[in-house]
């Protein structure tokens, strides 16, 4: 082919021109300027909101919102909740703009979203109102300042699953405390099974552990974020996990993936310190050891001790750009109060309730044959009745969780102590802190 | 080919003087080809700039900034841009473990692409043998795989990888070898038979392609100087066919520096895969877990710049005989 130098030149300074003119376009686009400023629904108008949620069933009470509220349609968007990428979607419709206007929001990342002005402040819009339908420290994870952020739905307090027909079998008592359930993994270990996987990346079931043994990773003293993550409750807990994994006495795989499951379905790994909300995982996952689960409180570290802690629970928060802040705020409660809501919430296995009515405990042993006829419900309410209320989140925490992930990777291929492992995810959270632009000082 | 025209072209007009007109009418037959050629390449163009250059452009502009935050405990208060020089790419080149994924795409490289190049040359050269039977059946058979998307690929593997569902897993223990794919010193080479089940099937196509275009007569001439099937491979085939090697070589370097969906993929299932397996994974670990879009843009910057380098490096190294064949 023949070219012409002019016309190739003359292309290409078109396509500068082109692209220069879409870098300006992508630098107009994260400028403050918005046109979705927030509107109030005339009476009769009809409006449609989008919510992103994973909640297993969340569709059902949604439906039933819809049904009776023709004029206020709720639009469910599924999202995977699969290594936190529900959230990184998030953060990203944040980023762009475009954001829906209701989304499932856990606990412990509602400051994350602040830091990026995600969130819509529900005060001005008088939820501080509704604050009494909730149990006050699940109400008070989305409190930062004068601001409200959220409205809680479920919390997940923790406690212990066991095999029981296996420790029956094998002559092996529930463990009660920590040293009791060392006892017994060297017991299950013995019978050729395992009691247990210690996640390396799952930073939220340590965060739980840590939890109860009286962490307090993060604080505030005035405009200053004091964070502690490597502080004396949480090196027990750690220096307890590497005890166990240097005996091998727990395996190191993921949890709640195939080889887990299949673990659980044959029997290989014969408990799970869980969550409240664990039932449907099991049933869902490993249906064929029916009857043969039983929960248990969360063991102690002294004999005795009532010290309990959550993983998981979450909230429904209106975003920032929602075109209808009051009708989504006034569906978000509505969806986490309303008892005929609950009810169908429960069914899906959401969790345990936020709220303080319209249920009775036993409404949430949804799954009881799977436990033997047990009334394992009572067990979770005796634990979030007792769960440590003053512990606060702080920002970046799903940073923190895959720094606890790689650190404790690192350990676990090297066998440096989970110690350090510690020591360097407190300096790399102090650092990604400053980074954000905040003030931060450690607790040590 | 450009050759050949002009050869043929030279008897038209021998000695002739060229008619006066000619001149001018080439001008503007040559301008109205300009013409249509532009409006062809222009779709491509457009495309072309809304899709790449246009990101490039805003990941060099977004590297070059940072976000500062005001208000108490930096919540609720107003958040904006500030020029941040390169800062950024200072952060990325002091995060050890950004680094290390470089040091482990390199050695994945190294080993890697000279392994899945010599299986995809030896099955093109098998397939394009005078003794091959149902071509067709195992070309495709070869090439099926990478009709398979990587992430569907990662998953199907994984299912192969994991004890305890894993039936390569019980055979190798029933074989009294403990095997575990997934542990820290193996998952790299877990991915890398990923990768090579994947692509060997995609290069030995274009291998073939290469090998189709090699005059018979080149074939003929060789088979009457009496070269066995060996000797016409090692002599006239791979010489013929270096091009092709040389450009997918290229095509799984910079495939290699870009490996992603297979450790995410792999990552639950997985615990020796860090946030920072890979230098993509990482910088996709920075932008949508850690919130830190302008660092990610940073580190995608780098991981390009570090293709391109080893891209033309390569292409220096086998030097420029490569060009004339392309």
């Amino acid at each position: 082919m023949t070219s012409n130098p002019m016309h190739r030149r003359t292309v290409l300074g078109g396509a500068a021109a082109l692209a220069a003119g879409f870098a300006l376009a992508g630098c107009g686009d994260s400028g403050d300027g918005d046109g979705r400023a927030p509107r109030e629904r005339k009476k009769g108008q009809k409006i449609n909101l989008t919510f992103w949620s994973w909640v297993p069933g969340i569709d059902k009470p949604v439906d039933l919102w819809n049904r009776k509220n023709p004029e206020v349609q709720v639009k469910v968007e599924k999202v995977s909740a699969v290594n936190g990428e529900q959230y990184a979607k998030m953060h990203a419709a944040v980023k762009a703009g475009n954001p829906p206007d209701l989304g499932q929001i856990e606990f412990p990342v509602i400051p994350s979203f602040l830091l990026d002005n995600g969130l819509l402040d529900l005060a001005p819009l008088g939820a501080a109102r509704h604050k009494d339908k909730f149990f006050g420290w699940q109400w008070q994870q989305s409190v930062f300042g004068k601001g409200i952020y959220a409205v809680p739905q479920a919390s997940g307090p923790m406690g212990l699953f066991v095999r029981q027909d296996l420790f029956d079998e094998w002559g092996v008592r529930t463990p009660t405390t920590w040293d009791e359930y060392e006892a017994a993994a060297k017991a299950v270990r013995r019978k050729g099974a395992w009691i247990e996987t210690f996640a390396p990346t799952n930073g939220n079931r340590f965060s739980g552990l840590a939890w109860q043994a009286g962490a307090k990773w993060y604080a505030n003293h005035g405009d200053t974020w004091i964070v502690h993550i490597d502080d004396e409750p949480t090196r027990r807990v750690a220096d307890y996990w590497e005890s166990l994994v240097k005996q091998k006495l727990v395996k190191t795989i993921p949890d709640r993936q195939n080889a887990w499951y299949k673990d659980l379905q044959t029997g290989a790994i014969a408990a799970w310190v869980g969550a409240s909300w664990g039932d449907a995982l099991l049933v869902g996952n490993a249906p064929g050891t029916k009857g043969r689960w039983r929960a248990a409180p969360l063991p102690q570290w002294q004999a005795g001790g009532k010290d309990f802690a959550n993983w998981g629970g979450s909230t429904t928060a209106v975003f920032a750009k929602a075109s209808y802040p009051k009708d989504a705020l006034d569906f978000a409660v509505w969806l986490n109060t309303d008892p005929e809501s609950i009810a169908l919430l429960i069914d899906g296995g959401y969790g345990f309730p936020s709220a303080k009515k319209g249920y009775s405990t036993a409404d949430l042993d949804v799954d009881k044959a799977f436990f033997g006829g047990q009334a394992y419900s009572k067990i979770f309410a005796d634990a979030g009745a007792h769960v440590d209320t003053s512990w606060q989140w702080g920002p970046g925490v799903d940073t923190l969780y895959q720094r606890l992930g790689d650190a404790f990777t690192d350990a676990l291929a090297d066998g440096s102590s989970f110690r350090s492992a510690l020591t360097k995810v407190q300096g790399q959270t102090l650092a990604d802190l400053k980074g954000k632009g905040l003030k931060v000082e450690s607790g040590g | 080919m450009s050759r050949d025209t002009l050869s043929r072209a030279a008897p038209v007009a021998p000695g002739r003087p060229a008619p006066r007109r000619r001149p001018r009418r080439a001008t503007r037959t040559e301008a109205r080809n300009a013409r249509a050629a532009a409006c062809f390449v222009l779709p491509f163009l457009a495309v072309f700039c809304l899709c790449f250059l246009a990101p490039i452009v805003y990941a060099l502009h977004q590297s070059l900034y940072t976000t500062e935050r005001t208000g108490p405990l930096g919540l609720g208060g107003r958040e904006h841009e500030a020029f941040a020089g390169l800062a950024n790419y200072a952060q990325a080149l002091s995060d050890g473990r950004f680094l290390a994924g470089f040091g482990r795409v390199l050695l994945f490289g190294a080993v890697q692409i000279p392994l899945m190049l010599v299986l995809a040359t030896a099955l093109a050269l098998l397939l394009e043998s005078a003794g091959a039977r149902a071509v067709t059946f195992f070309r495709s058979a070869f090439f099926l795989p990478y009709g398979v998307p990587g992430v569907i690929a990662s998953i199907l593997w994984g299912f192969l990888y994991v004890p305890g569902i894993s039936p390569l897993v019980k055979i190798a223990g029933a074989l009294g070898w403990d095997v575990d794919f997934l542990s820290r010193g193996s998952v790299l080479w877990a991915i890398a038979n990923i990768v090579v089940w994947q692509f060997t099937g995609y290069n030995m196509l274009v291998l073939i392609a290469q090998l189709k275009a090699v005059p018979g007569e080149l074939y003929e001439a060789a088979r009457i100087d009496g070269a066995n099937a060996w000797q016409v491979a090692r002599h006239i085939k791979l010489p013929l066919i270096r091009p092709a090697l040389v450009l997918t070589t290229v095509f799984s370097i910079i495939g290699t520096l870009q490996l992603f969906a297979e450790p995410m993929v792999l990552r639950p299932l997985a615990s020796s895969i860090d946030s920072g397996f890979t230098p993509n994974l990482h910088a996709y670990s920075e932008a949508f877990v850690g919130n830190n879009q302008h660092v990610a843009a940073a580190e995608a910057v780098l991981l390009a710049l570090v293709a391109c380098g080893l891209s033309f490096g390569f292409l220096r190294l086998v030097g420029g005989r490569a060009k004339d064949r392309g």
